[in-house]
């Protein structure tokens, strides 16, 4: 079936994870530049959320957009995210691209069922004959003292549900990449942002939250996950902010001669698990560190992985996680049940030591 | 060389400002479409870009509080 | 008040109406018994050619038939998990909607889907077995066709049930801020399964809800198709100009079961159910105004049987998928494509 306002063989081949450049963002900034990138080119493509019009959304997820687009194009909704959601899969389904914010990963409560009922299962219900070409975007995360309900990543529940692509970013180049790759593909895509990770000036930043942005329009490749940093006695699979926490680990292990490979998944869905069996099967050592619930998510998936592909590939293997807890209020709480530098460097010592 | 200053944002002219991130570092190259800086009046933010290309050399650090109009940067 | 580009019922126009019900009704006869004959001695849901939960519309043949005849295929029609009248009224073809419901590779969704998520984008109709949520997507065919500039306009069908679910409310008032081109029905068919609507409203029309959202809201009683006609014309002529959304209630009758295999034990109006089928009031009253002869009723009813008849048996002579085909079409592109 072909789409009214948006055909695929009009869009134009980009390039795949080109050289960066010298030209810095921030993650947020990154996002926003994909965004705009797409919208100049292709009229179908609009955004669509709660603040995300003159307020630039909540965590920068937009800004500048509407004064570059206008309100037609970058429209604020009412706190209906079941309908203005809903909204996003119908428009998508007619042809056009839509981007749709929810604001916090948290609020998925609200809405789910459009987006795993429907968002996610209108592509086979149909047996492929009705696509839903639709970005959802959220934020995620913690370590500002947010709360329970404000501060969960919960990747791991949609990466659970069937029919929706995952993709989470760690820095500003897989940000642009992946929100260009998201908007560009035919099927669903969840975005999820870490609010640690946008370079957002009202929260303690960290370095890796500026980096090196190509100006022009490039694809990062979703389901391809990336080495971010080579080595050969433990392997760190993470994502997301923890990405961040883990080359730090990285970097000071490495004066004491302990050799960590980071991964970082760039996506869940799919899941590039070659890119795991293949780090695990050099090192034999595997860290998993995953900011969303330890139990029944991601992190076990990740030690399912390599444990069906062969268990004997295992020496040891532990996970860092926040544990089955409600996300406490209270700093050091907070930072007690986060998966922080300290609590990796302590797996990572742990699972060499033997 | 020209000086890149901390842009006027607030109509108070005593209220100051903080660099909150410095996208370039000193030595390296810029032109006028180069993001160089966000800076922020009042919880308000701004985008610094430089007049001219040049080599940048930054003046004062991120956090510091700084007055709206003081130089920050240098291009030459 | 007729708008002045709302059609006014020839004859023509009524026996189409009522052909298009009798063509409804027959479908859905012949479904349910398809359903039932190879699910005895005891019923197992799961068994037999068509399996599953099976929702028969028979008895509110009149809300299809008098909203689609203002429509064309290129309008929008979202349904419930009770959708066979409204997509047989809408122009769904017949066959690859049958080999959905019976689960073969000939289906709509080369059976992934089944009766209740029937896509057909050549007509833009699609259901959910989610009660109410099939508006909120109504409302984005809408604003897709807003944005092209056509006179397009969605029509979104949900249950007196539905009424009160947050999603209802949420797309009424999104509906109306945004000014979009829908039209939001409510098949009052009295019951919500089991529990009848005065146990679960509260009020006693849903028509009065459009008035919190600021848009017109109408009532249809006696499930009387020239009522739905005429007020979907009002309503859909209304929003093909950019005047807005409507909502209309309609009161219509659920002529049998909520799911087939439902006993109906709780249900306190079964004796005066069958006098009021709208199908025989309707001919009878064509008939009585010369509008109908017995001789064409007979053609509607044959040629209904016909069209049936041809959909089960290419229903039924279709493939099974092969079940090594389970992970396709999860994605559009890549694995599980």
């Amino acid at each position: 079936m072909t789409t009214t306002l948006h055909r695929k063989d009009q869009s134009l081949a980009l390039p795949i994870e080109p050289d960066p450049g010298k030209r810095k963002l921030s993650t947020a900034k990154a996002m926003q530049e994909a965004i705009s990138q797409r919208m100049a080119r292709d009229e179908s493509v609009f955004v669509m959320g709660e603040d995300v019009g003159p307020y630039g959304g909540i965590f920068s997820s937009t800004t500048g957009l509407i004064d570059r687009f206008g309100p037609e194009r970058v429209l604020d909704t009412p706190i209906s995210e079941t309908a203005f959601i809903g909204l996003g899969i119908g428009a998508a389904v007619e042809g056009m691209r839509p981007i749709v914010e929810l604001m916090f990963a948290d609020f998925f409560g609200v809405c789910m069922d459009q987006i795993y009922n429907h968002m996610a299962k209108i592509h086979y219900e149909s047996g492929g004959n009705v696509r839903v070409p639709m970005v959802l975007m959220m934020a995620a995360g913690g370590g500002y003292s947010d709360g329970a309900q404000h501060s969960q990543c919960l990747w791991g529940t949609f990466a659970h549900l069937p029919g929706m692509k995952v993709v989470v970013p760690s820095n500003p180049y897989d940000a642009k990449g992946l929100m260009t790759a998201a908007i560009d593909s035919d099927d669903p895509v969840v975005f999820v942002f870490h609010k640690g990770v946008m370079g957002l000036g009202w929260m303690s930043k960290n370095d890796r939250s500026i980096g090196a942005v190509p100006e022009a329009e490039y694809i990062v490749p979703i389901g391809k996950a990336r080495v971010a940093r080579e080595g050969t006695d433990v392997t760190i699979v993470t994502l997301s902010l923890s990405v961040h926490h883990s080359l730090d680990v990285a970097e000071k292990l490495a004066s004491e001669g302990i050799s960590v490979e980071v991964i970082d998944l760039r996506s869940l869905v799919p899941l590039d698990r070659e890119a795991i069996v293949r780090s695990v099967s050099k090192t034999g050592r595997l860290v998993v560190v995953d900011e969303d619930y330890q139990s029944f998510g991601l992190s076990g998936e990740v030690i399912a992985v390599v444990a069906e592909h062969d268990p004997s590939l295992l020496k040891r293997v532990s996970r860092v996680c926040v544990p089955d807890v409600p996300i406490p209020y209270a700093h050091a709480l907070e930072y007690a049940v986060l998966p922080t530098a300290a609590r990796i460097e302590a797996a990572v010592r742990n699972v060499v030591a033997t | 060389m020209t000086d890149v200053l901390f842009p006027l944002m607030s109509g108070k002219a005593d209220a100051t400002g903080v660099i909150v991130t410095w996208f370039v570092e000193s030595g390296d190259q810029v032109t006028p479409s180069t993001l160089i800086a966000e800076v922020a009046v009042d919880k308000v933010d701004a985008e610094v870009y430089p007049e001219i290309s040049g080599v940048i050399t930054l003046l004062v650090e991120e956090s510091k509080e700084v007055p709206q109009g003081a130089v920050i940067a240098q291009v030459t | 008040m007729t708008p002045s580009n709302a059609k006014s019922l020839t004859d023509d126009g009524r026996r189409d109406l009522l052909s298009t019900m009798v063509l409804i009704r027959t479908y859905e006869e012949a479904i349910r018994l398809a359903y039932y004959a190879d699910k005895k001695p005891a019923f197992d849901i799961g068994a037999g050619l068509v399996p599953g939960e099976m929702h028969l519309a028979a008895g509110q043949e009149p809300v299809a038939a008098g909203i689609c005849a203002h429509l064309t295929t290129d309008d929008a029609v979202t349904a419930t998990h009770r959708p066979h009248h409204l997509a047989i009224a809408h122009g769904v073809a017949l066959r690859p909607m049958t080999a959905e419901i019976f689960g073969r590779e000939t289906g709509l969704g080369h059976g992934r889907g089944g009766h209740m998520h029937l896509f057909d984008p050549s007509t833009h109709f699609s259901c959910s077995g989610i009660i109410a949520e099939g508006l909120p997507p109504a409302l984005g065919q809408a604003f897709a066709f807003q944005r092209q500039g056509n006179n397009r306009v969605a029509v979104a069908v949900t249950g007196e049930g539905a009424a009160n679910q947050g999603g209802f409310h949420e797309s009424l008032n999104l509906a109306a801020l945004w000014n979009l081109p829908v039209v939001i029905v409510v098949e009052d068919n009295d019951w919500g399964i089991s529990v009848p609507r005065a146990q679960s409203t509260s009020i006693a029309s849903n028509a009065d809800r459009a008035a919190a959202y600021g848009i017109p809201g109408v009532r249809v009683e006696d499930n009387s198709v020239e009522g739905v006609y005429a007020a979907a014309g009002e309503a859909v002529a209304r929003a093909r100009s950019g005047g807005g959304p409507t909502l209309i209630e309609v009161h219509t009758l659920r002529l049998w079961g909520h799911f087939e295999g439902d006993a109906e034990g709780y249900r306190s109006d079964l004796e005066s159910v069958p006098e009021r089928d709208p199908i025989p009031i309707y001919r009878d009253q064509l008939l009585k105004n010369a509008a109908l002869t017995d001789a064409q009723y007979q053609q509607m009813q044959a040629s209904a049987v016909e069209q049936v008849n041809d959909a089960i048996d290419y229903a039924t002579s279709s493939p099974t998928p092969d079940p090594l085909g389970h992970l396709s079409y999860v994605f559009s592109e890549g694995a599980n494509a």
